[in-house]
């Protein structure tokens, strides 16, 4: 008997079906997992599980009987708890305020009791060998792989019967990883269930007996995982066979250098960084999360203070700033962390989306071309193959890789040569990821120079022609050919140095 | 992991100091506040007598009723303005409706506060059921509740019971029942915060989707803020016809703003989730005493808006200055 | 055009509001549509709409300004204060006074852009310096009266056109321009919609803010020695009612507070409804404290069918009445 069956599941937004007919079987004592591209139905589906969404067909057993959650705290209160990517963490509370919210206990006078939030906070952490995180910690003071630790840590709280992980591990160092993986392991050894969704394969062989695909909305597969192998799966979730998922990797970095780096610093979080990129390269930046990389690459766009040299293409940056970044064939672009909070205006057009960092190429004297501006648009909607019905097509119903690919053109507008990718796969389906390793090694064969950093440390081994690896705040190491490898980032990541 | 790389004591101490500096808009007004009594004190003898305390503290006390409610809303990321038209209708309907008997003004009091509560609800339901901008729809409602002010009472007029006035200004044990009542509203603080509504409106203020997605019901809690700032401002109104024994149905718009100063002077975040009412009474002390000042230096009165808005802006730059070095000290 | 539409339905239905409201008030007071009203009613609704442009351009641009009454009121005084009744002085001391008016709009400005002040607070601060500033500077006592030529500005015609008709058409047409057809209007909505996008993509933070703040502070003045050119002389207090007005007149016509949306258009029919409504309510025999009812009736009315949830619910009744099915809830993100 399984714990959780569902059966034809169907779900429309307005003329678009998320769902059609899904089809879901697990039980307890397993990690199963649930795999498909962006846009396939999982988080759907399991927005739908965990309460936040109302199916409009299909049937949900859990535990024997019908299944129904008006809303998230219905479907705890049944026995199922999610990790959802967004994170439901409130910044000002602290970690034990959080991880307890709505559930804490209280005195006669309905006060909350503090003591009691402590001690169970610290049995939770004790329980499943939790990393250290001071519970009296506000949480808009943690990294972001702490506050995914958190949120685990909430859900577990619960007691839940069926612990969903939705790409849990995207923000998490490796150390974390394979703390969570265990504990998914002995989660589900308790005989209970656990839901797990990465884009990750290695991750999924590695935690997951089970494994279901959905593609386009429906199941299109479930099977024992050992029984199948990557490019099988790779297959399914696709439709069809996956050329290659990392282009071929050519030499074309030249002697020139693009960006020469002495000393840059920027508050406790960035000491003292020397590198250079060559023109034709792409460096990959790699370590542990959390280390200076995002500071790094702020610093170097000119968000924030800095001190220490930036040469571009021979010439000293002075003045910095993204203004004094973006200026044209000699410049810096970036495609920042946050996409829908740093790259994108959501409720704004595709085209005025690619056109905001370049508002001086179509306009003369203030007095913007309306015409100069379509063409610009429409240049770039086809070299990226941006899927909208429109140029004027609102950017925020667009799916998570065409949003990214906004984010590309709009920097690629610019004609900036060098660029600074933040984790430009994060949250992105397989295929545009495909789509946008192609297009850094193109840019490079044309000239470019791109710093590259990635959560993913495969993107970083099969895509940059060097890496560099950084450890609290510093470059630990730089790897170079036949030194570049999962291993040797970890070992350059970890290695204590001071 | 991060923490495990730095030494214990060094987090410890990073935390602390970032406490230090959450605090500083709130230790900033308490040393403007210190000031200002120096400054009275040397100009003035007595400052530091029960009788100041009590004078002041009646003059400060509508505001601080009328801020109690509006720092609840702004705790909430939200901005309550139609508590000017609450105070306005509750003077009016005091002065109009109490009449002699002691049964007419209990039962007013309490018919004021709950129409306090019930507009302040009201102005939750529109804002979450509509997902209307609260600064549009208390704009609004400030609007209507003025319009009413003003049906029932065109001008200022009507009068209040003197037993209703002599309690509003009775003294017990040397201390005056705006004393009193300033006790009582910050004990009700003390309590309310550690209350699960205090801590999930202040939650919610943080970050409302969070908060929706760990199971709060934003039409509730944006009816009990809501709520709660309505029958805030039904207890400045009714606590303010002790004071002037008339109704008036325009008095409400001179506490809108300035209820607003006194939160943000005190340290109050205007993006919610962070502050508390100690704050608040600063602020509002704050402003009482410029009044004082002004009185005492015996300047034309018109400097003293001059003054509290240079003492809000010298307030809200240091905390936006606290603000910038936390969060250079972070990351 | 479903797509015009779709994007300015909160402008159009400030626009239909407007002409049901003239054709109530024709019904309730024959003649109303007079010219000689029509022509009133634009002279009412033209000092609205100039103060509410600079409004419009600070709530585009995510901001609001509070300040706007007492810059007015500033302008109002120190004009009749400077001119002494003559026409002469007004010269320069009407372009003086623009440019005071632009710079207090531009510390506005810098206070929010540069040191991070909320704009409630930063405007509201300044509102109570300048309302203090200018009682302490005149003592409390009402200056003198205006200048013949401002009092030509306010009330007289070319032809069969009021003077500050023309005003307000000239800024209207320049405020659309700069709104849609400039590097400016482009910026300030980015600057709305999202500042931290729109800093990740190089656009001038600042520079926009300030703008918009230093416009707002521009029509201020301007409307404040128009208006005083109206009432034929400068009184304490008389900008107080154009805080409310400005930011009712934006909202109604449709602008998000929020930012980042909403046009001058939909002010303009935003200004026209306020004026309306206030000219309705007398010939119904209703008094001031019904029309302050009316106005956040009205507000209330205007935002929420501008809304989004208003938009879900009418969906989900049309496809209710086509016999489909009706699915509420937001397109998956």
């Amino acid at each position: 008997m399984d714990l959780l069956q569902a059966s034809a599941v169907s779900k429309r937004y307005g003329g678009i079906a998320a769902l059609s007919g899904a089809e879901f079987h697990a039980a307890a004592g397993e990690v199963h997992a649930l795999l498909g591209e962006n846009g396939a139905g999982k988080s759907t589906f399991i927005q739908i599980l965990a309460g936040a969404v109302r199916p409009d067909e299909g049937m949900i057993n859990f535990d024997g009987a019908p299944f129904r959650a008006a809303n998230p705290s219905a479907a705890q209160a049944a026995g199922i708890s999610a990790v959802f990517q967004e994170l439901s963490l409130i910044p000002d509370l602290t970690v034990e305020q959080n991880i307890w919210f709505r559930h804490e206990w209280r005195s006669p006078l309905r006060m909350i009791r503090r003591k009691a939030l402590r001690e169970k906070t610290l049995e939770l952490f004790a329980r499943y060998a939790f990393p250290a995180i001071a519970p009296d910690q506000e949480v808009r003071r943690l990294t972001l792989a702490d506050r995914q630790v958190v949120e685990i840590a909430k859900a577990l709280a619960r007691d839940p019967k069926v612990l969903i992980l939705d790409e849990a591990t995207s923000s998490l160092a490796p150390r974390e990883t394979e703390w969570l993986l265990g504990l998914a392991t002995r989660f589900a050894g308790e005989g209970r269930l656990v839901i797990y969704i990465s884009h990750r394969l290695q991750e999924v062989r590695q935690v997951a007996k089970r494994v279901t695909v959905f593609r386009n909305g429906q199941t299109v597969a479930a099977h024992d995982t050992a029984s199948v192998s990557d490019d099988e799966i790779i297959t399914e979730m696709l439709g069809r066979r996956m050329e290659r998922l990392y282009p071929e990797r050519r030499d074309t970095a030249t002697a020139k250098l693009a960006l020469k780096v002495r000393g840059l610093s920027a508050g406790s979080r960035l000491r003292d960084v020397d590198f250079d990129l060559r023109e034709g390269e792409v460096l990959g930046v790699g370590g542990l999360q959390g280390h200076g990389q995002r500071e790094l690459f702020q610093a170097l766009f000119g968000i924030g203070k800095s001190r220490g040299s930036i040469e571009l293409w021979g010439r000293e940056m002075t003045a910095r700033g993204p203004r004094q970044a973006l200026t044209g064939r000699d410049g810096i672009a970036l495609v920042p962390e946050d996409r829908r909070g740093q790259g994108l205006l959501l409720s704004k057009s595709v085209r005025e989306n690619l056109t905001l960092a370049v508002i001086p190429r179509f306009s003369s004297g203030g007095i913007l071309s309306a015409r100069r501006e379509k063409a610009l648009v429409a240049e770039m909607m086809t070299f990226l193959r941006i899927k909208a019905k429109t140029p004027d097509q609102v950017a925020g119903t667009l799916s998570g890789g065409n949003q990214q690919k906004v984010v590309f053109g709009k920097m690629l507008l610019t004609e900036a040569r060098v660029l600074l990718l933040f984790d430009p796969t994060r949250g992105v389906d397989v295929g545009t990821k495909g789509e946008i390793f192609t297009l850094m090694r193109d840019l490079a064969a044309k000239g470019y120079a791109i710093l590259f950093y990635s959560s993913d440390q495969p993107e970083l081994v099969h895509v940059a022609d060097r890496v560099a690896v950084m450890q609290n705040g510093r470059m630990a190491a730089i790897l170079e050919g036949a030194g570049i490898s999962e291993d040797g980032i970890l070992r350059a990541a970890m290695i204590e140095k001071h | 992991m991060t923490a495990a790389d730095v030494p214990a004591t060094d987090a410890a101490a990073n935390r602390r100091r970032a406490r230090l500096i959450d605090r500083a808009p709130f230790l900033v007004a308490c040393v403007m506040l210190v000031v200002l009594l120096a400054v009275y004190a040397a100009l003035r003898e007595g400052v530091f007598t029960l009788d100041e305390l009590n004078v002041d503290t009646a003059a400060a006390l509508t505001l601080i009723l009328a801020a109690t409610g509006q720092t609840i809303v702004l705790l909430r990321g939200g901005i309550d303005l139609s508590i000017g038209g609450m105070i306005s209708l509750g003077t009016v309907l005091a002065a109009t409706r109490f009449g002699d008997t002691l049964a007419g003004s209990a039962i007013w009091t309490v018919l004021i506060l709950l129409i306090g509560f019930g507009v302040g609800a009201i102005n939750g339901l529109l804002i979450s059921v509509l997902r209307l901008q609260p600064f549009l729809v208390t704009l609004a409602t400030w609007s209507i509740l003025s319009g009413a002010a003003l049906l029932i009472l065109p001008i200022d007029g009507g009068s209040l019971p003197g037993a209703w006035m002599s309690a509003g200004n009775a003294t017990l044990l040397g201390l005056s029942t705006s004393v009193w009542l300033l006790v009582i509203l910050f004990v009700f603080w003390l309590w309310f915060r550690e209350t699960r509504l205090g801590l999930t409106i202040r939650a919610t203020g943080s970050n409302e989707k969070s908060a929706f997605l760990s199971g709060v019901s934003l039409t509730r809690i944006n009816v009990a803020t809501y709520g709660l700032s309505g029958l805030f401002a039904a207890l400045a109104a009714l606590y303010l016809t002790t004071q002037t024994g008339t109704g008036s149905p325009t008095i409400g718009k001179d506490y809108i703003l300035p209820s607003v100063a006194a939160a943000v002077i005190g340290g109050i975040s205007l993006f919610g989730g962070r502050g508390g009412l100690a704050g608040t009474i600063v602020g509002a002390f704050i402003l009482t005493i410029i009044g004082n000042l002004v009185f005492v230096l015996s300047v034309s009165s018109y400097w003293q808006p001059v003054v509290s808005g240079v003492i809000l802006l010298v307030a809200v730059l240091a905390s936006s200055l606290a603000e910038r070095s936390a969060r250079r000290s972070l990351t | 055009m479903t797509l015009f539409l779709a994007r300015h339905r909160a402008i159009l239905l400030a626009y239909l509001g407007m002409i049901v409201l003239l054709a109530l008030t024709s019904f309730f007071s024959p003649g109303f549509l007079a010219g000689s009203h029509l022509r009133t009613l634009t002279v009412l609704a033209a000092f609205i709409g100039i103060v509410a442009l600079g409004q419009t351009f600070v709530i585009i641009g995510g901001g609001i300004d509070l300040s706007l009454p007492w810059v007015l009121n500033c302008a109002a005084i120190l004009m009749t204060l400077i001119a002494k009744g003559q026409d002469g002085p007004l010269l320069w001391v009407i372009p003086l006074l623009l440019v005071a008016g632009a710079f207090i709009g531009a510390i506005n400005g810098i206070g929010i852009a540069v040191f991070g002040v909320p704009p409630i607070i930063m405007t509201l601060a300044v509102n109570v310096i300048l309302q203090g500033g200018i009682l302490v500077y005149t003592g409390g006592t009402p200056p003198a009266t205006a200048p013949q030529l401002v009092q030509f500005l306010a009330v007289g015609r070319i032809g069969p056109i009021p003077v500050v008709a023309v005003i307000w058409l000239i800024l209207a047409v320049a405020a659309s321009f700069l709104l849609s057809k400039t590097a400016f209007g482009r910026q300030l909505y980015a600057v709305g919609t999202s500042a931290a996008v729109a800093e990740f993509s190089g656009v001038p933070i600042v520079r926009t803010s300030v703008l918009a703040y230093t416009l707002s502070g521009f029509t201020a003045a301007l409307a404040g020695m128009l208006l005083t050119g109206y009432s034929a002389q400068a009184y304490l207090g008389m900008g107080d009612p154009y805080l409310f007005t400005s930011i009712a007149a934006v909202a109604i016509g449709g602008a998000s507070i929020l930012g980042g949306s909403g046009h001058y258009i939909g002010t303009i029919a935003g200004a026209f409804v306020l004026t309306i409504l206030t000219g309705l309510l007398p010939a119904l025999n209703l008094s001031n404290g019904a029309l302050l009812i009316v106005y956040g009736v009205v507000i209330l009315v205007t935002v929420s069918l501008a809304s989004e949830a208003f938009s879900d619910l009418a969906a989900a009744l049309r496809a209710v009445l086509r016999g489909g099915r009706a699915t509420a809830g937001k397109e998956p993100s």
